[in-house]
């Protein structure tokens, strides 16, 4: 979920209304666009909002944002209009980008009145953009520069990392593309991008001054905007055309919200098939019709709205009307809803238009009769009595590490469902059996009065490879006993208490386990296979759990037992 | 004249035997008797004032496994500094480090500490290391010395180490080379009453205090006295087994969905992409799908999804230009390799995916499930890892929105217990519209109770369906917080036997 950081009198500036710092209908107006305050502060006259819709980059950034809310507060109705003058720039693109960043969007906005709070604003929306629509660069990114100091037309052109050189941002030294891969903080961050090609992107003007290196970095001179930068040229590479455009406009008309005059770019494509047009007009600001069927309408919400009501509530959503028909509404989605892929995206806006609050609850005596898993009530029972036997029930993570499952219970490695992006080196793998769990929750209560008699029933996953994900889920059972007494005979005492009453025959049979006192340990058989182990703790496995009293326990695959036919 | 009952008797004569002063753990060796009992007789003991019972912290310390190499081999600066003497009092810093032994692991140890104790100097124009002062023998410090009375050693009482040596352990455990762990013992101490009560107290045991098979069986108990008790002194806790309190809450939980008409749906903790995430409609390249956002495997790496190729090339062509289900989609190139990636399932929704997938159902139907889910969070107060979701479906040809915001007030008020009800905008990848369920119950205030929609078309059609389905899920970590005043998320998974014993059922 993206949270944005605005500055609260510019939000109060755009939006055209004061609401006196009231929290709680600050969060109700931003309901309307899926948002809520996450914190407001006084002090720095700051505001961080959270805003739930990851499909609505037109949100990112307080002009967006205030674009979103003007029309459910009623200070304008329908979509906005926005226009972009004729091209005053050209762009050549070089045939050899097909392969590594194929398109590139410009345009120009001009009498721009910047403040350093809107330059922060707008580093927020590009950083917003860049990482969540741009995928972190990957699909797209976004430059700006003083267009004052460009001269048209551009040249966009895939280069060898060696051949060019240019002082990037908030560096002194001129550096080489693979020098700046290497030392530069946004080099070594996003390097990954164009590290894999032997020729990199590159954007130059008609005077070979260096802009930007896209998508790692802009230039020092050209790519630096500050307060007194009047006109500015918006520049979006990237791997999706569509992506790319978008991302373009949204940019454009947040500068156009903030003052400024939009001019168009010339992007010219090389004579190659890969490209569908060789001449492109950047922005794009065209809108798309959808049609809202107002019988489908009506079997989504459950409400009867008539066309007439549903063109207002569009409007009310900030969305425009082109056509009321008998059984139909035409709406116009403007360009910066790129979220809208479906008529379905429309009527929800017309039910928050509406209020969902104005909407009457209905419950469907629907005549379905409720079950649960089959396993459930053998599960519960052994849960009872376990319980009745004294021992308390405990919940524990499912994520472990091999050193707990193995090393710490004196066992040789194995392979386990294993992860590749752990957290924390305590939890890198799924448990494979339950004991270790259970001697870890022991070792962390040793100050706590003994004897300690505790269980879990419990999820355990082995690899498997018979199984569509090559793995499996079992619910085993595990209790152990400590006290300065705890002993073989205790468990066994509990383990046939627990068989008796579940009407399961069983027996033991002599077995090793490394985790065991050798002797004073057996394999736990039920129809003629074995279904777990019991016996003594190895004391190798209590020192390592610093545990300082003997225990003894038993694990049970209570799963094999339930599912096989005895 | 003081009254004994004999295990009372029996702890008081091991506390006089034992030298007036014994733990715990000796009296139940010596006296045979269980914990409980030693602690019952104990408290009585003391009431009486012929004990006193002590809770006696002590500090044990212990070496790390580095702290033991280096005791065995001596510190990496203690090492460096042998190899520059041996070298003839300065070295390059290469040579010394070959020389010295170390593994490379401690090059930079030793030669920051090296410097830090003065024993040498560097010079790092030409790399070399000096001695300080050539002429002099550098003695063994404090932390060696401590090292060396550690060595070999476990579980070493702090107060049995020399003061001298004591003022070394921060600097040790600063180095992780040794860790200190604070425990509580208890220790029972006679008390002069106690003592002479004890040497006067075989006289006193005539009198029967324990009513005996033997007596009841002969009659006896007629003619003696039964001695009455104290019935206010203090007994020892009887921790009775217990059912875990969240797991009795999810059981509660489970109970009144059967009862709405719910059954419930179970899956693998291992999932396909493709359930996880492509078949409700999250393209391939969306950030959730990324190392931040899931638990990707190791091992195994990636499924089979051949059971359903039809439904993949449906799910397929939705993504990437809506298929027939009337939506523009997502507008990329879909992956079937990246369909296949496993995964630890990130949400209890790819349980109700499969189900609508598997078409083993009737309509109407009402479905739910209880799934441990897990994200990559570094956990805190309010985030865990691994946490378990309640999910669920609701199937019927006429649902609508006003279906929606039933279902939800139900469970507000029939799981929640809620007052009141509050409907507001929400978002989720998969359902449109989207709803976020508030409920207010007196003296808990409002609490976002649950989170919902109706699926969009581009999950339903492409899993066969083509009636309305509307997915709920409820917050309900957050009701039990409240319900048993946890404040701290992690406590659900919580790790106190103390805490679990004393917490009440109701």
């Amino acid at each position: 979920m993206p949270t944005i950081d605005v500055n609260y009198a510019e939000f109060e500036n755009l939006l055209g209304i004061k609401l006196h710092y009231d929290l709680e209908h600050l969060d109700e107006i931003l309901s309307y666009v899926k948002s809520e305050v996450k914190l407001l502060n006084k002090q720095e006259d700051t505001l961080s909002i959270e805003i739930k819709d990851t499909n609505r980059p037109d949100l990112w950034g307080i002009e967006g944002l205030a674009r979103g809310l003007r029309s459910y507060l009623k200070l304008e109705r329908g979509s906005r209009n926005y226009i972009a003058k004729d091209s005053i720039v050209d762009v050549n693109v070089d045939s050899g980008l097909k392969e590594i960043r194929p398109y590139i969007c410009c345009s120009v906005v001009k009498d721009l009145k910047l403040t350093d709070t809107i330059i922060r604003g707008f580093m927020h929306l590009q950083d917003k953009l860049d990482q969540t629509y741009g995928r972190s660069r990957q699909k797209t990114s976004i430059g700006l520069y003083d267009f004052d100091l460009i001269s048209s037309p551009l040249d966009y052109v895939a280069v060898k990392p060696s051949d060019f050189s240019f002082v990037p941002l908030g560096f002194e030294d001129e550096m080489t593309l693979s020098e700046i891969l290497e030392k530069h903080p946004k080099g070594i961050e996003y390097g990954s991008i164009v590290e894999k090609n032997d020729r990199y992107p590159l954007l130059y003007d008609s005077k070979q001054k260096i802009l930007s290196f896209p998508p790692i970095i802009n230039s020092d001179d050209l790519g630096k905007v500050t307060e007194k930068t009047r006109n500015l040229l918006v520049e979006v590479t990237g791997t999706m055309y569509q992506t790319t455009v978008n991302t373009l406009n949204l940019v454009t008309l947040a500068l156009i919200d903030q003052g400024g005059n939009a001019y168009s770019a010339t992007v010219h494509y090389p004579m190659d098939d890969f490209y569908q047009t060789k001449k492109d007009n950047t922005p794009v600001f065209k809108s798309r019709n959808m049609r809202v069927d107002v019988e489908y309408l009506r079997k989504v919400l459950g409400v009867e709205l008539a066309p007439e009501k549903i063109a207002d509530l569009l409007l009310t959503a900030g969305l425009g009307v082109e056509k009321i028909g008998k059984n139909y509404v035409e709406a116009i989605v403007p360009c910066y809803r790129v979220d809208v892929m479906h008529q379905v995206d429309l009527i929800e806006d017309v039910a928050i238009a509406y209020g969902y609050n104005n909407i009457e609850p209905l419950w469907r005596d629907l005549p379905t009769t409720g079950s649960m898993r089959p396993e459930q009530s053998l599960i519960d029972i052994t849960r009872e009595l376990m319980v009745g036997l004294g021992y308390q029930e405990t919940l524990n993570y499912t994520l472990t590490s091999l050193e707990t499952i193995f090393t710490k219970m004196n066992l040789e490695k194995q392979t386990v469902v294993e992860l590749v992006n752990p957290k924390v080196v305590t939890m890198t793998c799924l448990r494979n059996w339950l004991l270790p769990s259970l001697m870890e929750f022991l070792s962390n209560n040793q100050s706590v009065e003994f004897p300690q008699k505790i269980f879990e029933l419990g999820t355990v996953t082995l690899l498997d490879e018979t199984k569509e994900t090559f793995s499996r889920d079992e619910f085993w059972l595990a209790g152990v006993t400590t006290h300065p007494s705890a002993g073989f005979t205790e468990a066994k005492s509990v383990l046939d208490s627990v068989f008796m009453n579940l009407g399961i025959d069983w027996s033991i049979k002599k077995g090793s386990h490394l985790s065991f006192i050798d002797g004073r340990t057996g394999k736990i058989i039920v129809d003629k296979s074995v279904v777990g182990f019991l016996g003594e703790i190895n004391p190798e496995v209590l020192e390592a759990w610093k545990l300082e009293n003997p225990a003894a326990a038993f694990e049970v695959n209570l799963h094999k037992i339930l599912f096989s036919d005895h | 004249m003081v009254d004994f009952r004999e295990q009372e008797l029996t702890v008081l004569s091991i506390v006089g035997k034992l030298g007036g002063k014994v733990s715990i753990n000796q009296l139940i060796l010596e006296s045979n008797l269980s914990d409980s009992a030693v602690m019952r007789a104990a408290l009585v003991l003391k009431e009486n004032k012929f004990i006193k019972i002590f809770a006696e912290p002590h500090t044990l310390v212990n070496l790390s496994p580095e702290g033991v190499l280096h005791a065995k081999n001596g510190l990496p600066e203690r090492r460096l500094l042998d190899s520059v003497i041996a070298l003839g009092g300065a070295a390059e810093l290469e040579k010394a480090y070959k020389k010295s032994g170390l593994s490379s692991q401690f090059e930079q140890i030793a030669l920051g500490w090296i410097l830090r104790k003065k024993w040498s100097i560097f010079d790092s124009k030409n790399r070399l290391l000096k001695l300080s002062d050539p002429r002099k023998l550098v003695p063994f410090e404090k932390d060696e010395k401590l090292l060396g009375y550690l060595n070999g050693k476990k579980n070493v009482f702090l107060d049995s180490i020399s003061d001298e040596l004591q003022s070394a352990i921060d600097v040790l455990r600063k180095r992780k080379l040794l860790f200190t762990e604070d425990k509580i013992n208890r220790v029972f101490e006679i008390t002069t009453l106690g003592s002479e009560t004890l040497r006067g107290s075989k006289a006193v045991v005539g009198k029967v205090t324990q009513l005996t098979p033997n007596l009841i069986l002969t009659g006896k108990w007629r003619k003696v006295k039964l001695q009455e008790y104290n019935i206010k002194a203090p007994v020892a806790k009887t921790w009775s087994g217990k059912k875990h309190p969240y797991l009795r809450f999810l059981e509660e939980v489970r109970t009144k969905l059967v009862t709405l008409g719910f059954k419930e749906m179970t899956g693998s903790t291992v999932e396909l992409s493709f359930f996880n995430f492509d078949a409700l409609y999250t393209p391939q390249d969306h950030p959730a799908r990324e190392i931040f956002g899931i638990y990707q495997l190791k091992n195994p790496k990636f499924g089979d999804i051949s059971a359903y190729a039809s439904t993949v090339e449906a799910v397929k062509a939705t993504h990437e230009n809506g298929w027939k289900t009337g939506s523009s989609g997502w507008d990329y190139n879909y992956s079937r390799e990246e369909a296949r990636r496993l995964v630890l399932r990130g949400h209890g929704t790819c349980l109700s995916a499969r189900t609508l997938q598997s078409k083993k159902f009737e309509i109407p139907c009402k479905y739910f499930s209880i799934a441990r889910c897990y994200r990559p969070e570094v956990a805190d107060k309010t985030h865990l890892s691994e946490f378990n979701q309640v999910e669920g479906i609701v199937v019927d040809d006429k649902l609508n929105l006003r279906d929606l915001l039933g279902v939800l007030a139900k469970f507000a008020i029939e799981v929640a217990g809620a007052d009141k009800v509050q409907f507001k905008p929400d978002y989720f990848p998969f359902t449109e519209p989207s709803v976020e369920l508030s409920a207010f119950k007196k003296g808990y205030g409002w609490i976002e109770f649950g989170g919902s929609g109706i699926f969009r078309p581009e999950v339903t059609l492409p899993l066969g369906v083509n009636v309305p389905v509307i997915a709920w899920g409820l917050g309900i970590d957050r009701l039990f917080m409240m319900k048993s005043g946890v404040t701290d998320i992690r406590d659900i998974f919580s790790q106190s036997l103390d805490w679990l014993r004393r917490k009440e059922v109701v």
